[in-house]
């Protein structure tokens, strides 16, 4: 290993600029690569042919509007306690956000992990938890063991709000559709770490480059290079560049316990539409746990985004930040309109943050 | 929200492991790696360990995060500067 990073890096801009031979688009999936390219000013040192395009890849962006105020309308009921991650407080639904509901006296409580709202059933008997599930399939396994543990130990008063969303089916999608042009993929490296590489070949076989990339500057520059490379040479393959945190693999524990307490449903992302097989759906055996039937609640079909909001394009690459009429005008992280805007990870909030260096 | 940071285990019990992640100790929950012991580094992700870190790659992580910082740190064009609104072509 070279020790110096810098003299590393500017070999891979070389490495990147020595293998671009054509216009290339590659899509960043992950909006932890979204912050990452964002933060280390990676865009303006790419050669001028080369665009990086920001995908679907944040959970909050992608939950529906009816899925925050279904959130909102059960943290309302009496006896309910509603916990989530505390990226989704600020998420404006049709009707409001889980802030705002707080604020109002809603029983909301942040959590870092699921465990932690089931620490919150055991210790109050008389209440129902309700988790917001929400997360790819990093955290979907995270909350799938929790929910095992929850039966395991007969805790009755906790469940779940299925949100989930699935990353390579959603990619697949994005392939097929007419309007998206996409020369690569940088794959979410800890998505990756629980799936392994496999799930990706389908893309590769739709003659899509994809590469694994971890979330180092270093990590995301050798990403590039590996994918321009296979775009230059005219080849597809599934390569992994995060080796270190991904086994091919992935983790057959967690994804065992992932398909034993979901199976695959269709799920809407929000400002895209619903996408097949990309979401999770508690299995019967976890029926008991599911928030919708649990705690019903009804909720007013919202319009899913605010008027004049333009996250579905962004989220489909279609799009920068920047060319939303609403962006840093109306729209700005203090007060965001879209999703893209409230999620620390959205692409409109990097845009706004690092400028879209 | 798919963010995750690597530490060591420092103590098991009951399918709980006490974690040392650079000096701050938590606890996270082994239940999607149970077959990881004591001394292990681990990739952490919402209370939980979701993979295994070979130890000279974590280490070798680790180090490249510091060098990275102290590399921006010395930097004349920090991070801040260089990505100043306007100032990449694709913005």
């Amino acid at each position: 290993m070279t020790p110096d990073p810098r003299a590393r890096a500017e070999a891979l801009y070389a490495r990147i600029g020595a293998a671009l031979t054509r216009p290339t688009a590659l899509m960043e999936v992950c909006g932890t690569h979204t912050m990452a390219i964002g933060r280390h000013g990676l865009r303006s040192r790419l050669p001028a042919g080369l665009r990086l395009i920001s995908g679907p890849g944040c959970p909050v962006c992608v939950t529906p509007a009816s899925d925050v105020d279904r959130a909102i309308a059960m943290a309302r009921e009496p006896g309910v306690i509603l916990a989530t991650f505390g990226d989704m407080l600020r998420v404006p639904g049709g009707h409001g956000s889980l802030a705002g509901a707080r604020a109002e006296g809603a029983a909301v409580r942040v959590v870092y992990s699921p465990m932690e709202a089931l620490a919150l059933a055991r210790g109050a008997p008389g209440k129902t938890v309700v988790f917001v599930g929400i997360g790819f399939e990093t955290t979907c396994p995270t909350i799938a063991a929790t929910m095992v543990r929850a039966q395991r130990e007969g805790v009755d008063n906790f469940c779940v709000l299925p949100c989930f969303k699935l990353v390579p089916p959603a990619m697949e999608a994005l392939v097929a559709s007419p309007v998206t042009k996409i020369d690569g993929f940088i794959c979410p490296g800890h998505v990756s770490a629980l799936i392994g590489i496999a799930p990706y070949e389908p893309l590769a076989a739709r003659g899509v480059p994809c590469v694994v990339t971890g979330f180092e500057a270093l990590d995301i520059l050798e990403g590039i290079a590996m994918l321009v490379e296979q775009v230059s040479a005219g080849v597809a393959r599934v390569e992994n560049q995060y080796a270190r945190a991904v086994p091919a693999v992935g983790n057959p524990v967690a994804m065992g316990l992932l398909h034993q307490v979901f199976a695959p449903c269709d799920a809407a992302w929000r400002g895209i539409g619903t996408l097949p097989g990309t979401g999770l759906t508690p299995r019967p055996e976890f029926a008991s746990m599911d928030a919708r039937t649990r705690v019903p609640v009804a909720v007013p079909p919202p319009a899913d985004l605010p008027k004049g909001c333009a996250c579905g394009q962004v989220m489909l690459g279609l799009l920068l930040p920047p060319e939303c009429p609403l962006f840093g005008r109306g729209c700005t992280p203090a007060h965001p309109v879209g999703p893209c805007m409230v999620s620390s990870e959205g692409a409109c909030a990097a845009y706004h943050k690092y400028g879209g260096a | 929200m798919c963010l995750a940071v690597p530490g060591k285990i420092l103590a098991l019990e009951g399918g709980i492991a006490r974690v040392d992640f650079g000096g701050v100790e938590r606890d996270l929950c082994m239940d999607l790696l149970p077959e990881v012991g004591c001394g292990a580094w681990v990739l952490a992700h919402a209370g939980f360990a979701i993979q295994v870190l070979d130890e000279e790659e974590a280490q070798a992580t680790l180090a490249l995060f510091q060098e990275w910082a102290d590399f921006e740190a010395q930097s004349a064009l920090g991070p801040t500067e260089r990505s100043a609104p306007g100032g990449g072509h694709d913005a």
